[in-house]
C-alpha cells in the first residue's frame, strides 16, 4: 500500500504523515516514511529523535538507464528497492525506516 | 531526486508514506501511477479548503485512484460541517477529521514526536482511525 500525502505549509501534514507511519508500523505494517519535502521535519514526527543526524546522504549514482522489451529506455534504481530503503534509511523501529530526499546536502534535487 | 522517488514507490514491497512537497505540481504520472492514496491536508477555513481542492483536481488529472481530504485543525462542529459541505460541493472524500489540538505543539516544544509525547492525544485517536480507513482501502 503506498499512501502520499500533500498540503500546505503549515496545514500540519507533516505531523499527520509521521504519526500515520507510526500507527501503521504499530499494526505489524512494513512501513518506509519517505520525507519528500525540501524543509524536511518528518523525522521528528515518526519519532526518529536524534538518529537523524546518521542519515546518509544520497549518491548520485542512484539510477541507470535500462531498456525494457520494446528497446524504451528508462531510468530505473540502480540498486533494489528494499536494498536502497536498508542502506540509506533510518532505522526508527524494527519495521519502520525513514527516508529523507530532500536534504540540501544530497544535492542534486529536481 | 525524482527518479529515485519514482523508482521506490513503484518497487518497494513495504507500506509506504511519502510527505510530499507541498504542492503536488512537482509529482510525476511516474510516481502517481503508484500511489494507492492521497491524502491532502486542509484547514477549515476557506482559502485551505480552495487549495485543497486544486489539488484535488490536479490529482485526478494524474490519475491517482483514491484522493481523500484530511481536515486538521478542526476545532468545533461548525468547522466540521463547513469542511464537509465544502467536500460535497466539491466531490471531494473527508477521510480524516482530525481536531486541533494543544498536544500537537506542546510535542514539538518538546522535540518529540506526537504520538511519544502523548499518545492519547484527541489528534492522535483521529489518525488512528484515518489508518483504520486507510487500510481498510487498502484491502
Amino acid at each position: 500500500m503506498k499512501v502520499a500525502v500533500a498540503g500546505k505549509g503549515g496545514s500540519g501534514k507533516t505531523t499527520i504523515a509521521g504519526t500515520l507511519a507510526r500507527v501503521l508500523a504499530d499494526r505489524g505494517q512494513r512501513v518506509v516514511a519517505i520525507d519528500d519535502d525540501s524543509n524536511p521535519n518528518l523525522a521528528l514526527t515518526v519519532g526518529a529523535g536524534s538518529a537523524v543526524a546518521d542519515v546518509p546522504a544520497l549518491p548520485r549514482d542512484l539510477l541507470e538507464e535500462r531498456a525494457d522489451a520494446e528497446g524504451t529506455k528508462r531510468l530505473e534504481l540502480s540498486v533494489p528497492a528494499e536494498d536502497f530503503i536498508d542502506r540509506f534509511g533510518v532505522a526508527v523501529r524494527d519495521n519502520l525506516t525513514l527516508l529523507i530526499m530532500g536534504q540540501p546536502h544530497h544535492g542534486g534535487s529536481g | 531526486m525524482r527518479g529515485v522517488l519514482n523508482g521506490l514507490v513503484a518497487e518497494t514491497a513495504r507500506t509506504t508514506i511519502v510527505d510530499l512537497e507541498a504542492g503536488l505540481e512537482h509529482l510525476s504520472r511516474g510516481t502517481a501511477r503508484h500511489v494507492d492514496t492521497l491524502l491532502i491536508v486542509g484547514e477549515p477555513y476557506f482559502k485551505s479548503l480552495e487549495t485543497a481542492s486544486r489539488s484535488f483536481a490536479l490529482a485526478r488529472d494524474l490519475g491517482i485512484k483514491r484522493i481523500g481530504m484530511v481536515a486538521n485543525k478542526v476545532r468545533t462542529p461548525r468547522d466540521e460541517a463547513a469542511v464537509r459541505e465544502f467536500a460535497d460541493r466539491h466531490g471531494l472524500v473527508v477521510e480524516g477529521v482530525v481536531p486541533f489540538d494543544d498536544a500537537v505543539q506542546a510535542a514539538d516544544e518538546h522535540g518529540a514526536a506526537l504520538i511519544d509525547y502523548r499518545p492519547a492525544a484527541p489528534s492522535v485517536a483521529a489518525i488512528r482511525r484515518l489508518a483504520d480507513g486507510v487500510l481498510a482501502a487498502g484491502r
